[in-house]
């Protein structure tokens, strides 16, 4: 809804404004819609004048076509893979996450998202050398626990620093903090918090801790935020080319399965989305770090694929691709 | 057809004109196997794509648009196609394997593709006021591309709960602003004799007896229930040997046609295959 004001374009000065509003013409939608010649007579100003005036009211505010070539073209050239760090994670999902689309990761508590989401915020940051700007909903991120497994990526303490710099972390504890976050990440926040850094990545860890308590009930508000974040999310996500990793949490379907939270209206934004559980079978189920990964949801892969993998993988010591893959180390509390 | 040409030395109305009076590629034909016998969407008629998410309706309208954009050698229609996306959903990695896939390896790669993308306009909207905006813009596309035949809106229901909450508590204002976007869809369906294509996510259960999570009730506003000719119900089924089994329910309520069809699909690399 754009309301009408003098000087939005040439002609429309005060006087054809307030006339136009007398007759009930607010806003452009209204100009645009409206009968052009019997505004014409109404307000006395020529037809001629109100026909430009629509015209260029219009070329201004209505979204203009691209031809899908041009977009392909775009597309090619500016879309990358960022890799997880984990090879599990990056087969299931054809390569890592691609840049322009928002990934989502769910999985009941305990299931390793949020350390998920470190390790990939370090493996950016340190391996690709690319910045990530992480918003924590639920207070769970410590810088200490980055440290440490950058530790296992690097012992030299400046590299460490360098990829803890590049980590951005804002932290959102309410949906319109968070919204104010994004809003403002996409208004320029984001050029001027790096001073020519690149960033690649956004991740919400999670999306559903701000979400989940405003729904229910009659109130259409809480679904009104929702799709509001999932606007700008996606926004961010293609205007300034970043892979969106968000989390969320699960609930019980009819027939008793796991599924992702946040109900069937939030179901159609991610565009890949990936379920986390504990891995059946485990050796020893309380304290084991192995993880299950079920691809739900994905435009490039076969769905209900699996994957298992170990979440202490981004910890590993030596930092080189460990090809025993075994730790070394004590072995700290799992998360 | 005598229409008035009032002459405000524009040229654009004769050009209206020209496009009204000639007639648009008929997409009847364009998969019989989604609907009725000789019953596919005529010249003006709306067909919704209606399902939860995972129910394969996006897969259904990129194997309609390469459909539509494909030359006649490599079984298409060659028509032009303006795709109105509203929620940044567009996969056109997707899109381009698809029409890889199809496209004769014979032909030039490049050349062939980039002719196909070229009959696809994307248009990308963030509200429905925006979306009211660009229909109103598209019209002069459509006056002067007369190659376009179908409108393709992924998805209508992309602003429901925004302009529900926009509206308060009176149904009416709540339902306003996609109401309009339907009147002017309207419009242009009668003037321009073009199709459209709409994807409508399903997001309310209805309960009905025993069975109850029934997600194929209709909850958008009543001037798109009855604009919409011909229904398709989109649902998956279990997985029978890791392949997922896609079903769609036609329900034609056309001038011309009324009637049921089902007809099943999976989905492979090359698109959808139907069974």
């Amino acid at each position: 809804m754009v309301v009408l004001r003098e000087g939005m374009c040439p002609g429309l000065d005060e006087d054809l404004v307030r006339d136009l509003r007398a007759a009930g013409i607010k806003t452009v939608e209204d100009v645009v819609s409206s009968d052009i010649e019997e505004l014409a007579q109404r307000c006395a100003v020529s037809y001629k004048a109100l026909f430009a005036i629509r015209r260029v009211l219009l070329a201004q505010h209505a979204a203009f076509p691209v031809s899908g070539a041009d977009l392909y073209e775009e597309l090619l050239s500016s879309t990358a893979i960022l890799s997880t760090g984990n090879p599990s994670l990056d087969a299931l999902l054809d390569s890592g996450l691609y840049t322009g689309e928002i990934t989502e990761l769910s999985g009941g508590p305990g299931s390793g998202k949020s350390q998920v989401c470190f390790g990939v915020s370090v493996h950016i940051s340190h391996r690709l050398k690319q910045s990530v700007i992480f918003i924590d909903t639920t207070g769970g991120l410590a810088a200490g626990r980055l440290l440490q497994m950058l530790r296992a990526e690097t012992s030299n303490a400046e590299e460490q620093m360098e990829a803890l710099q590049r980590i951005h972390v804002y932290r959102a504890f309410d949906v319109f903090s968070l919204l104010d976050c994004l809003h403002g990440l996409r208004a320029g926040r984001l050029r001027q918090a790096l001073g020519g850094g690149s960033v690649k990545a956004v991740i919400v860890d999670s999306v559903s801790a701000v979400i989940s308590p405003l729904l229910g009930g009659k109130q259409n508000e809480g679904m009104s935020l929702m799709m509001q974040v999932a606007g700008v999310l996606k926004t961010l996500a293609k205007d300034f080319n970043v892979a969106s990793l968000v989390t969320n949490h699960v609930t019980r379907s009819g027939g008793g399965e796991l599924q992702p939270g946040l109900g069937a209206s939030w179901a159609p934004v991610p565009r890949t989305r990936i379920l986390l559980e504990r891995a059946e079978g485990a050796a020893d189920v309380g304290h084991s770090s192995v993880r299950s990964a079920t691809l739900i949801k994905s435009s490039r892969r076969p769905c209900l694929i699996k994957e298992e993998f170990d979440l202490r993988w981004w910890s590993r010591s030596g930092g080189e691709e460990a090809s025993s893959g075994k730790r070394e180390r004590e072995e700290t509390d799992s998360p | 057809m005598a229409e008035v040409i009032t002459s405000h030395g524009d040229n654009d109305v004769s050009l209206q004109l020209f496009a009204r009076l000639e007639a648009r590629r008929c997409l009847k034909d364009i998969e019989p196997q989604l609907f009725p016998e000789h019953g596919g969407p005529n010249h003006g008629e709306v067909v919704e794509l209606y399902g939860t998410e995972g129910t394969g309706k996006t897969e259904l309208l990129y194997h309609l648009l390469c459909r539509c954009v494909l030359p006649v050698a490599s079984g298409g229609l060659e028509v032009d196609v303006v795709f109105v996306d509203t929620n940044y959903s567009l996969d056109m990695l997707r899109l381009v394997s698809i029409l890889d896939s199809r496209l004769n390896a014979d032909e030039s790669d490049e050349a062939a593709l980039h002719l196909c993308l070229s009959r696809l306009l994307v248009v990308h909207c963030s509200s429905s006021s925006q979306l009211v905006l660009t229909l109103h813009f598209l019209e002069t596309s459509l006056s002067s591309r007369p190659g376009l035949a179908l409108l393709a809106i992924d998805s209508i229901s992309a602003f429901y709960w925004l302009d529900r909450c926009e509206g308060g508590a009176s149904v009416t204002k709540q339902e306003e602003k996609l109401s309009k976007c339907i009147e002017l869809l309207g419009r242009l369906l009668r003037d321009y004799r073009i199709t459209v294509f709409a994807t409508c996510h399903a997001i309310r259960r209805s309960y009905n007896g025993s069975s109850c999570s029934d997600y194929d009730r209709p909850y958008l506003c009543r001037p798109w229930q009855r604009l919409v000719t011909h229904r398709l119900l989109c649902s998956r089924q279990e997985a029978a040997n890791n392949m997922q089994v896609f079903t769609v329910h036609c329900t034609s309520s056309g001038s011309m046609t009324k009637g049921y069809s089902s007809s099943s699909f999976y989905v492979t690399d090359r698109g959808v295959k139907f069974i």
